[in-house]
């Protein structure tokens, strides 16, 4: 019974907790390298190599190199075990210009990440030739650098940037924005729908074998270990990240390892 | 522990400091304990639980089916097996017994000889504690959901109501009446608290997904409307202004007045600064709420980093208010818990459910069990069996 209530008393007390044995074994969810020593500096500390991590999860032979790759929220917060400071690091990114974000439309929580870097080729390389090439290059070249937001209003566009309608209505042709309501924008990735519409199916997916399963608990690495339904296209690993940081499954370490259950409510 | 104290002594260190550390020791202990339990009166759900802020011994509940039971929380007897005994109750056979659910009961800040009661057959009653009798009612267009008397008021009684209705009314005990109405929410009231701080603001939360910080004494409309996006219109998804994306169930206000927490039935939990109404974007993670009515949660106080107890389905998750982590899940409900109170002269959690029960969850003591003694005996010389809080109180690195 005290060795439970070691877990309870935070470090503010100054107090080194005893390293589960859980720690040292290879987490599955990175997959290879199994060294002891080596798993601790695995871990993403930060936000950066949180994204860093899944965007190399990222199928991109799927969309043919067309598609930035896109991480989510919820996968950095599994990656990053304290949310309040994951949200601060991504907005300072998000400030730096490093990283955009984008409002993916199924969910409100859901907000896909991506290297500006990534974004901005990928979206040179979709309009080359198009007759929107032009505003596209425009709206990339003022607009992106100036503004980290998510969304954009009518009157930023035309005064602040100047913007004429017609181009407007060709951006929004061209799928880097997409109408919000009237006078505003999201930020979006052309030819998008094809990933959220994988997602949104892997997803349910992922989760329906959890459900399936006896007592409604999967052992995180047999879930791993097994075939991936014909509709999860983006990997049992980057659905799995994304269900732990939703908080659609609930985490239990055990002496086997983690355990994903869902949760009673 | 013994260096807190002798540095207390020496005078090297601030009292308070022992006293917040041993405070946060035993809230971090929290646990069920087989020698402390609620006596059982309530027939059906627990709504509401109030301890009385001057001394920490008695204590109100009110149940779905309009009971109100006050109980006596200390032990005078020296066992350490004590079953707190209901005093009094004002059962179904009173005469002025609320028709309905009683949905909120709260003391009178000042002293115990009065308490007030609100319930869903739309009256708010004051009683006289001593004889049990109703000294006043008011009554209401709509079904109560919550009122609050404000802690630090020195100049005015007023009671704040929120109904169903959209308005909220402030009820005067001195008068009698209700002096006026804050108009400004479109939905029902769901949740309504005063500040600690000054006995002039409060705030409250609506089904409109509205938190909305007032002064009484502004004729004019709300202070502010507190917004999870800080006024960036461009990461809302929705219309500006609202503080959850769902309907906003419940309201506390930190010890210090200073931050204002919210939940609401979008799962979330936010933290507040209650003086310019900024979010400051601490993220809980998940809140389970499914809630249809209030949900009433509670901080702890006196402890060095303050900790909020949330009722998340039939278990209370406790979370650190400042860093939002989540520090363990108290299990021991059988079905939903609705409603908590901190005792914080003892650090102990009381939390009523609709299982009809009060649990008490009370800082887990290190007693010696006849059969441990020889292990701890054995093992003294390796430190890292002693419990965690006493080895770093003692500043012993192993």
């Amino acid at each position: 019974m005290s060795r439970k209530r070691h877990r309870l008393v935070p470090e503010t007390f100054g107090l080194k907790r005893r390293r589960e044995l859980g720690d040292v074994e290879a987490d599955p969810l990175r997959g290879e390298s199994v060294h002891v020593a080596v798993t601790r500096s695995l871990r993403p500390g930060s936000a950066r190599e949180a994204v860093a991590e899944i965007v190399r999860l990222f199928p991109r032979v799927l969309f043919e190199d067309a598609l930035p790759p896109i991480a989510l929220r919820s996968q950095v917060y599994s990656l990053v075990p304290d949310r309040t400071v994951a949200d601060r690091q991504l907005k300072a990114l998000q400030e730096q210009g490093e990283i955009r974000i984008v409002q993916l439309g199924f969910d409100l929580d859901a907000q896909g990440i991506m290297f500006t870097e990534d974004y901005r080729t990928r979206v040179l390389k979709a309009c080359d030739g198009r007759p929107y090439a032009a505003a596209v290059q425009k709206f990339l070249a003022s607009v992106l650098p100036a503004c980290g937001d998510l969304s954009f209003q009518q009157d930023q566009m035309t005064q602040t940037f100047g913007f004429r309608d017609p181009e407007i209505t060709q951006l929004v042709k061209a799928g880097v924005l997409t109408v919000r309501d009237a006078g505003s924008w999201w930020l979006a990735v052309p030819g998008a729908g094809r990933f959220i519409k994988y997602f949104v199916k892997g997803r349910q997916a992922v989760l329906s074998m959890v459900r399936k399963a006896k007592y409604r608990e999967l052992l995180l690495s047999e879930l791993l270990g097994r075939r991936a339904p014909a509709s999860v296209r983006l990997g049992l690993a980057y659905h799995v990240h994304d269900l732990i940081g939703a908080q659609l499954v609930d985490c239990v370490s055990t002496t086997s390892g983690t355990l994903l259950r869902l949760p009673e409510t | 522990m013994l260096g807190f104290l002798s540095a207390r002594q020496a005078g090297l260190e601030d009292p308070l400091r022992l006293r917040r550390a041993e405070s946060t020791r035993r809230v971090l202990g929290l646990e069920l304990n087989k020698d402390r339990d609620v006596e059982r009166i309530h027939c059906s759900g627990v709504n509401t639980l109030d301890i009385e802020p001057v001394e920490g011994r008695y204590m109100l509940s009110g149940g779905s089916d309009g009971v109100i039971v006050l109980y006596d929380l200390e032990n005078s007897s020296r066992q350490p097996y004590y079953t707190c005994k209901a005093v009094c109750s004002v059962g179904r056979s009173h005469p002025d017994v609320h028709k309905y659910s009683v949905e909120t009961v709260q003391w009178y800040p000042h002293d115990t000889g009065m308490f007030t009661s609100s319930s869903f057959d739309k009256t708010l009653k004051v009683w006289d504690t001593n004889t049990l009798q109703i000294a006043d009612v008011f009554n209401f267009e709509e079904t109560v959901y919550s009122h609050h008397m404000s802690p630090v008021a020195t100049k005015h009684c007023l009671v704040a109501v929120g109904t169903r209705g959209p308005k909220v009314q402030l009820c005067d005990l001195k008068s009698g009446s209700c002096s006026h109405i804050l108009q400004g929410h479109r939905q029902e009231i769901l949740a309504v608290s005063w500040s600690p701080r000054y006995e002039y603001i409060l705030a409250t939360a609506s089904a409109d997904s509205r938190a909305k910080l007032w002064d009484v004494r502004r004729a004019s409309g709300c202070l502010i409307t507190l917004d999870q996006h800080n006024g960036k219109k461009s990461q809302a998804a929705e219309s500006a202004n609202t503080a959850h994306n769902g309907k906003v169930n419940g309201l506390c206000f930190t010890s210090d007045g200073l931050h204002l927490l919210t939940v609401g039935t979008d799962n979330r939990m936010r933290l507040w600064n209650s003086s310019n109404g900024e979010n400051t974007l601490v993220n809980y993670g998940k809140v389970y709420n499914d809630s249809r009515k209030g949900l009433k949660f509670t901080v702890s106080s006196g402890c060095s980093s303050e900790f909020v107890f949330v009722p998340y389905g039939s278990t209370i998750a406790v979370y650190t208010i400042y860093s939002g982590e989540q520090i363990t899940m108290l299990k021991g409900h059988y079905k939903s818990v609705d409603c908590c109170v901190f005792q914080s002269n003892f650090q102990e959690l009381y939390s009523g459910s609709r299982d009809c029960n009060i649990l008490a969850w009370v800082p887990s003591l290190c007693e010696s069990v006849p059969d441990d003694d020889d292990e701890r005996r054995q093992w003294q010389p390796t430190p890292m069996f002693l419990p965690h809080g006493w080895r770093s109180l003692v500043g012993y690195s192993p």
